[in-house]
């Protein structure tokens, strides 16, 4: 096989707070998925799926529980003589130092390691999207074109322009793409709706004079300094059409919706086709023995790996390993973390619970009416609800509150810390 | 995980286990899946792992590619690392007389370079054919409490099973003072569980001077209670020796009621990488119209039918309509729209035809006309990759070899007891 040319580079860092409390202890991309995943987890299967061998993952935030998961890299074969994926910190010693101060600052920090692996692209990925893509198809529209740079763009609603970077393309290239003319960053004003999936495939030497120059003007970020600056300098930059699923998952309601997203006969989010991969030993997923649905236990159009216990109702839901849904209990339209214990009869309803949360019986969680029209209740990690206990729908649940902090009524959008 | 007690193992996978019928054609008993997604062996290797030993070898001749491929390097069992390591002893060319492994005996002595390159105290002996959960440390602990040449291993078993066993009569400090290997009529209910401490020096010196001597139950055992120390080491648990088809169903049925066994509870580790990436899949999906209860539901089922008092393991699809009832389900079995399965063990990648019907009718007395003494309570086996038709019927008892060669179906039915396909 020849060696891969391609070296990519996961931002994995940022966006801590967007998720509620899911995102408290940890970085949007460590954040669970897919009934025994994580976020991260789709770049990687991607990258694995598309032959690029070369990884590289930058995080300041929490880098020990990242690193557990990416293990020695074997769950997405990137383990061997030209295979590897490296999560770098930021570190001390050096010229430059410190803190990541964004994105583009991480990548220049880490500027020798991809001097030195003498790329012939450098793959720029954000860890925090759900999507299957092969970014061999965005690498050969880059070669084809000759482009410094070329971005992936997905369609999104004209109304939500606003929340994206957003590029005018030319039509030179229908389908596929086009060059890159104009670039709204999160501006009402946007006159286009393909938005930027923060995929940037460099040519390695405008990345390097980019990167100096932004180190020059304080610039840290792509898509609000440096993107608009080239294409200012008439830059070579072109946009690859990406049509497939594209999950952005900025608030909980969106990332409840993703999870809804791989339920069904025909889900949009579909694993098994995808080739998503995780890896197994990270919180021993391994050893987990099957799913045991019994004593009238029910489960439908449901998710649900190896290592869980239903002895109630499990319905339109996605189910982690290690979670115990006792006799009586209705859990639908809900997400339940690695090692939940719900108790006997308590319903459920639109809840996004994070790990280890153990519901006493008689509990009634989020929504008592219709799920759509429903805000989503999220439970952050640790928590021991007391038996009967009600939290009504859109409510937050900080991590880990101590006894003191329950009451018996949790009202509906109430924040509880 | 405790401290090690430098005791090397050595585990027996070379059996052909025929009794296991079409599970065991093309592979040998310990690599055969148990529990959904555990393989046998996964038993003797955790135990040996949660005890804290981390030096082993395997010793195979049977089929062994399949198992092979499942130990891999070890790692799931931690067997990594400067001191531990898990290696396959194969027989091998270029002793003196015909090199096969010719008993248990004569396979060790077959390795007595590897035994003497790991020099020890102890030396355990297991069998990889067995399903239980037993603390190895105690085990070696009583050993050396009571200063014994030879540790076994045993429980007691109803009178009518001991024929299939080595019985021993213990005296009042579990010294084994009589022997008796697989006897017609017992005089005793203590069986052998084929589980061995030997003090390492002796081990060798006596597999030295007693060349002829093939077995350890047969020929070393009762020689060594005239001459030696053997003591009883008592087990009280569940344990089984899965070596058929009837005891094989009932200790999958007893995992699914947990019934004395739960092999998450026992921390029982497997290796879900291995071939084709057995369990490495995605959640199961249960779909809208999954009827699902008492059944073990592994990664990557996709389940829209009814499943009932059932061991299903990874991948396995079940269509709308179809029904399984109290059967076990290898991996990446196709279950057809409105097919039936009704007591059958079904191994892997087979596809059961729309409609189809495995376990038809009530004959469940009418026994395997080809063994009788594998089939006769009426469970149906269904080999690898088989295609059975649509609407087609197997009745009871009944054998569907899996094949290669050209498959001449009957018209409409396999009828109870009958078999398609077997070997010459």
């Amino acid at each position: 096989m020849p060696k891969s040319s391609t070296l990519a580079m996961i931002l994995a860092g940022g966006r801590v707070d967007e998720l509620n409390v899911l995102t408290h202890h940890r970085p949007k991309s460590a954040v669970p998925f897919g009934g025994f995943g994580r976020i991260i987890d789709f770049s990687l299967s991607n990258l694995m799926n598309s032959d690029i061998w070369q990884v590289s993952i930058l995080s300041q935030y929490r880098s020990f529980s990242l690193i557990n998961h990416i293990g020695t890299g074997a769950a997405w074969d990137m383990i061997g003589r030209d295979r590897q994926v490296l999560v770098m910190p930021p570190y001390q010693g050096a010229n430059n130092e410190g803190w990541y101060r964004g994105p583009a600052d991480a990548i220049y920090k880490n500027l020798d390691y991809v001097q030195y692996n003498k790329p012939e692209e450098v793959l720029i990925l954000s860890g925090d999207h759900i999507y299957s893509m092969d970014y061999q198809l965005l690498l050969d529209y880059h070669r084809e074109k000759n482009a410094d740079i070329t971005m992936a763009f997905t369609r999104v609603p004209k109304d939500a322009t606003g929340r994206f970077g957003i590029g005018m393309l030319d039509d030179a290239d229908g389908e596929t793409g086009g060059r890159l003319t104009r670039f709204w960053e999160k501006s009402a004003e946007a006159e286009s709706n393909w938005a930027s999936m923060s995929i940037f495939c460099f040519k390695p030497e405008v990345l390097y004079e980019v990167l100096q120059k932004a180190q020059d003007q304080d610039w840290h970020h792509f898509g609000r300094e440096i993107i608009p600056a080239l294409l200012q300098s008439n830059c070579k930059i072109y946009g690859y059409k990406f049509n497939g699923y594209w999950g952005y998952t900025r608030t909980i309601n969106e990332y409840w919706q993703s999870n809804m997203d791989m339920l069904g006969d025909n889900p949009p989010i579909d694993l098994e086709k995808w080739t998503f991969r995780t890896n197994l030993n990270h919180r021993r997923i391994c050893d987990n023995g099957p799913t045991l649905i019994a004593g009238g236990g029910v489960a439908t159009n449901t998710m649900i790996y190896n290592g869980s216990e239903v002895y109630g109702t499990v319905r339109n839901s996605i189910i982690f390993p290690g979670v115990q849904i006792k006799k009586g209990a209705v859990v639908e339209n809900s997400v339940l973390f690695f090692g939940n214990i719900v108790g006997e009869n308590c319903h459920l309803n639109k809840v996004v619970s994070d790990l280890n949360n153990r519901f006493g019986r008689d509990c009634t969680v989020g929504t008592t009416g219709d799920y759509k029209k429903a805000e989503v209740t999220v439970v952050g990690w640790n928590n021991v609800i007391p038996l009967e206990t009600v939290i009504g729908a859109g409510a937050t649940i900080n991590p880990q509150l101590a006894a003191n902090r329950w009451h018996k009524e949790v009202g509906a959008g109430e924040v509880l810390e | 995980m405790r401290q090690g007690n430098d005791a090397l193992v050595l585990i027996l996978a070379g059996g052909v286990g025929s009794r296991l019928n079409i599970l065991v054609q093309k592979r040998a008993k310990p690599a055969v899946p148990f529990g959904g997604l555990y393989r046998i062996i996964d038993f003797a290797l955790s135990n040996v792992m949660n005890s804290g030993i981390s030096r082993v070898g395997v010793l195979t001749q049977y089929k062994p590619l399949s198992l092979m491929r499942h130990l891999a390097d070890g790692e799931p069992w931690d067997f990594v690392g400067r001191d531990r390591g898990i290696t396959i002893l194969p027989p091998r060319t270029g002793e003196k007389e015909s090199d096969w492994y010719k008993g248990t005996a004569d396979a060790v002595r077959r390795n007595l370079d590897y035994l003497e390159a790991h020099p020890v105290r102890e030396v355990m002996i297991l069998s990889g054919d067995h399903i239980y959960r037993m603390d190895f440390n105690a085990m070696i602990a009583f050993h050396r409490s009571k200063k014994a040449d030879v540790s076994i291993g045993m429980m007691v078993v109803p009178r009518s099973e001991i024929h299939q066993f080595g019985a021993g009569i213990i005296d009042d400090n579990n010294r084994i003072i009589d022997w008796e290997e697989k006897p017609k009529e017992p005089k005793t209910n203590l069986a052998s569980m084929g589980i061995y401490v030997f003090d390492y020096k002796y081990l060798i010196k006596t597999l030295k001077e007693n060349s002829s001597e093939l077995d350890f139950g047969s020929d070393i055992v009762p020689r060594a209670i005239v001459q030696n120390n053997v003591f009883a080491y008592p087990f009280y648990g569940y344990w089984r020796d899965v070596g058929t088809i009837q005891a094989y169903w009932e200790a999958n049925m007893d995992v699914l009621h947990r019934n004395g066994i739960s092999p998450q509870d026992w921390d029982i580790h497997t290796n879900v990488c291995s071939d084709r990436h057995y369990a490495d899949r995605p959640p199961a999906r249960l779909g809208s119209m999954a009827a699902v209860d008492t059944a073990l539901i592994s990664a990557g089922c996709k389940i829209n039918g009814k499943v009932h008092n059932s061991v299903l393991s990874p991948g396995v699809v079940v269509e709308e309509g179809a029904e399984i009832e109290g059967s076990i389900i290898f991996e990446d079995c196709i279950i057809r729209k409105g097919a039936h399965i009704d007591l059958a063990i079904i191994d892997k990648r087979v596809e059961v035809g729309a409609g189809a019907v495995v376990g038809a009718g009530t004959n469940y007395k009418c026994v395997n006309r080809y063994k009788p003494d594998h089939l006769y309570s009426g469970i149906s086996l269904i080999g690898s990759e088989v295609v059975i038709p649509e609407g087609f019927r197997i009745g009871r008892n009944c054998v569907v070899n899996s094949s290669t060669q050209k498959v001449v179906w009957p018209e409409t039915e396999l009828k109870d007891g009958e078999s398609l396909f077997f070997e010459k």
